[in-house]
């Protein structure tokens, strides 16, 4: 097993892949995010005449025959397939030979619903054409872990693999607790990431039940997004995956591999408080960041970017807002904040992951995206959420939370690398 | 690294409403499998499943909020207050951000996901409940415990197929010995007896097929022909020792180590050699200490498919290398079936219960042996011997293994 004590073993990321509506890649989403792009348009992949909400951010130029083969494409879920491109990615980005150490590299992908649009489909199968007709393909193409499963077979990860699920933070728990596998010495790497691809009549259908998703953008998709705007009516829902290559430091270095970032804190808590919405005064979010820092040993001061989790929804948007307050005090003003989700949407269990790359590429070239969107503030959301534009930032460490339904709360820090 | 011990115990099992029932019927050899009555199932080839037996979600759940929640939950959260209740818990004298829930489902809130996809499509979007998406997520039943208890620390689910419930355990255990919580209460619960997923898993040609339903799960014997799916729950309050000792809670085991692999082959099949098992046996008993001459009992996976038995008793073979006929091998599976995400759990429980209680259940519906099995499995009764360290393991879809070994409690 991989060496050193637990206490000593520092983790760093050295490869960043993304699947987003803004860029099919990591650079490609960079680049667009940077330029405040637009991922949002009108619902494509399924019919939306009779749903409430009808925009989406889709991936409109996947092809999934770049990531599996033509008999794979009805066999595994496009949550799993986007999962795939974005791994390898990352791996090619890494530069990282999984063979070298096999049984010590491992998969943790969180998704938070899985295979949908597979559900959906084997369903209409069993309910028009009855049981003997349904695939046998359904049960390992629905199950939410089996994008973590199917990313190990492709590349021979035969180290820890699961599959965290936490909502809306599935895909940042999956990293920190990659962090943690590989922190106690259990794996000297991992690809860690989340995805999902619930863009499906489902999927609009029941978060729209829920009262989460914009409506009234339904003709202005591009406008429909815009965490801490004033006219913010709920957030837009969006599939994408993003696989971060996180490894012993050690193992990085003596490989020569190249270093975007250091991750060094992982802090997750519960509200308890109810399953959809933020516990009063964001005490549960504040608590995750706490915890975050203070295993980080940094004060608040230190943090030179946050990017929040910034959903467009009315609570989210404001009770984020208290919480970080809560935790920066005054400071809090002068902390440059942005939101991915104004331009690429809500991805569910991708966000955490896809916006833990953005803060890692923000560390790398020490710059911050803008918050799309943000034209009249909303007096409850009164920080620096960068609504003029991309900024050039000194940055020494930077944080990213992830809120999910269900109370769950998740804040990573990473660090500049410097030896 | 803290040291982590059991306190606590729940389950709903084909067998038993709670732990002790469930225990009983392991340690008598009955089996938990019949006909399935969850739904009409004549249109299919054959029914056969480990369902709970009178079992009232409104006994457990107020009438009004069971309408919003799907039965995987109403398992998870009624296992789970057995667990609390059992370790003496008083959940409200913890500081709460001590407190966290990592609990395990293979699928989450089935039921209702399909439910709401006959309603969409017969009658729109509009009839499609408020509540669905929050109560079909895998993490819903996380969510639900830590409200009801008021648990404010590390929260989430996981999720790997088959090796789900033995993955939370073993995350759950680790979360303590760093410091990261004094208390998690963990586990796995699953209730797939709905026809969509018993139409996936037949078309899968995946499930046991026996004129006589109680015989169908014959895990290790020459005449298996796959796994019986069922239902249920198994949970565990975990708390560092000195927690648990400062409390005076009384201690069921200590855990030890754990590890999850994969198998990084086929997303169905498991690999031909073992490997894949073999590389979580290995560094589970590196992480606990202990070496395979220690280990007198391993719970296995043993889903009763052709294919799994052999490859698990190929790979408990080439891990144990001469110790491998001393090993003591049952597969519970035999009486109460394939509980998906909530297996592992289900089986880590029982396989702590072994070291407390100095029996092991049996490997039931034994009867011819295969060549290709041939470890020491305790077949049709229970053994009565000294187990001092037990490994759980768990095998699922999509490559997924995991191992997780607890000692027996001596006092400290």
């Amino acid at each position: 097993m991989a060496a050193s004590n637990d206490s000593e073993r520092r983790v760093v990321v050295t490869g960043v892949g993304m699947m987003t509506p803004v860029g099919i890649g990591r650079e490609e989403t960079w680049s667009a995010l940077l330029a405040g792009e637009n991922g949002i348009g009108p619902v494509t992949l399924c019919d939306v005449s009779d749903l409430a909400s009808q925009v989406a951010g889709e991936i409109t130029d996947f092809d999934p025959l770049d990531v599996v083969d033509r008999k794979e494409v009805r066999r595994i879920d496009r949550f799993t397939q986007l999962a795939i491109g974005a791994s390898a990615e990352a791996l090619e980005h890494s530069g990282l030979d999984i063979s070298v150490a096999a049984d010590e590299i491992g998969v943790m992908i969180g998704s938070g619903i899985g295979g949908l649009q597979t559900l959906e489909d084997q369903f209409q199968v069993l309910f028009d054409r009855g049981p003997s007709r349904v695939s046998p393909f359904l049960v390992p193409a629905f199950i939410p872990d089996m994008a973590a499963g199917q990313v190990s077979i492709r590349f021979g990860a035969r180290g820890p693999n699961y599959n965290t699920v936490s909502a809306c933070a599935s895909g940042a728990d999956a990293i920190g607790t990659a962090f943690q596998v590989i922190k106690r010495g259990d794996a000297v790497a991992m690809l860690s990431g989340g995805a999902d691809a619930a863009v499906t009549r489902m999927g609009l259908a029941s978060f729209h039940a829920s009262r989460a998703l914009s409506t009234s953008y339904n003709d202005d998709p591009e406008h429909a997004t815009r965490p801490f705007d004033a006219g913010r009516d709920g957030f837009v829902l969006a599939e994408g995956a993003a696989t971060l290559v996180l490894e012993d430091l050690d193992f990085a270095r003596e490989r020569g591999a190249p270093i975007l970032a250091e991750i060094c804190a992982y802090g997750q808590s519960a509200d308890a408080f109810h399953v959809t919405q933020p516990s009063e005064n964001g005490e549960g979010a504040a608590r995750a960041m706490e915890i975050a820092l203070s295993r980080a040993g940094i004060e608040t001061s230190a943090i030179g970017y946050m990017n929040a989790h910034g959903t467009s929804t009315q609570l989210n948007d404001k009770f984020e807002t208290l919480s970080i307050k809560r935790v920066f005090g005054e400071s809090a003003f002068d902390l440059p904040i942005s939101s991915t989700k104004s331009m690429v949407g809500h991805t569910l269990g991708a966000c955490g992951a896809i916006e833990a790359g953005v803060t890692v590429l923000s560390l790398r070239d020490q710059k911050g995206h803008m918050t799309r969107n943000l034209v009249d503030p909303d007096p409850d959301c009164d920080l620096d959420y960068m609504s003029e534009g991309a900024r050039d930032l000194d940055l020494s460490y930077a944080m990213t939370n992830s809120l999910g339904f269900g109370g769950h709360n998740s804040s990573l820090i990473f660090r500049r690398f410097d030896d | 690294m803290r040291r982590v011990v059991v306190t606590g115990l729940g389950m709903l099992t084909p067998l038993g409403n709670d732990v002790e029932s469930t225990w009983d019927g392991l340690i008598a050899g009955r089996s938990g499998i019949d006909h399935i009555t969850a739904f009409d199932a004549s249109e299919f080839e054959f029914s056969i499943a480990g369902e709970l037996k009178d079992f009232d979600p409104a006994a457990h759940v107020d009438r009004k909020l069971l309408r919003r929640m799907d039965r995987a939950s109403v398992l998870a959260l009624t296992a789970a207050r057995e667990a609390v209740a059992d370790a003496g818990i008083d959940i409200a004298s913890e500081d709460p951000a001590d407190v966290g829930i990592i609990v395990g489902t293979g699928v989450g809130g089935a039921h209702l996901a399909v439910e709401n996809q006959k309603l969409l499509d017969e009658k729109g979007a509009r009839r499609v409940s408020p509540f669905l998406i929050t109560q079909m997520l895998p993490d819903t039943a996380t969510g639900l415990i830590a409200i009801e208890l008021g648990a404010r620390g590390p929260n989430m689910a996981i999720s790997a197929a088959c090796a789900t419930g033995g993955a939370a355990v073993g995350e759950a255990a680790e979360v303590i010995a760093r410091g990261g919580a004094e208390v998690v209460i963990t586990g796995g619960f699953e209730a797939p007896l709905h026809p969509i997923y018993y139409a996936g898993f037949m078309a899968m040609r995946a499930l046991a097929q026996h004129e006589d339903p109680s015989k169908a799960a014959r895990p290790f014997d020459a005449d298996r022909n796959g796994f019986v799916v069922a239902e249920g729950a198994g949970l565990l309050v975990l708390e560092s020792l000195e927690h648990a000792e400062a409390r005076g809670a009384k201690i069921y085991a200590e855990w030890k180590g754990a590890a999850s692999s994969n198998d990084a082959l086929d997303m169905v099949a498991a690999a031909d050699d073992g490997r894949g098992i073999a590389v979580a046996m290995e560094a589970a008993m590196a992480n606990a200490g202990v070496v395979p001459a220690d280990v007198d009992y391993i719970n296995a996976h043993g889903p009763g498919t052709p294919l799994g038995d052999r490859v698990e008793s190929q790979a408990i073979r080439r891990q144990f290398g001469e110790d491998a006929d001393e090993v003591l091998v049952s597969s519970t599976k035999s009486m109460i079936g394939h509980m998906m995400g909530a297996s592992g759990a289900v089986e880590a429980i029982v396989t702590l219960l072994a070291t407390q209680r100095g029996i092991v259940p049996p490997t039931i519906n034994f009867e011819t042996p295969d060549p290709d099995c041939d470890l020491n499995y305790v077949v049709n009764e229970a053994q009565q011997t000294d187990v001092r360290y037990a490994m759980s393991t768990s095998v699922g879809l999509g490559g997924h293994n995991s191992a997780i070994i607890f000692a027996r409690w001596e006092g400290n």
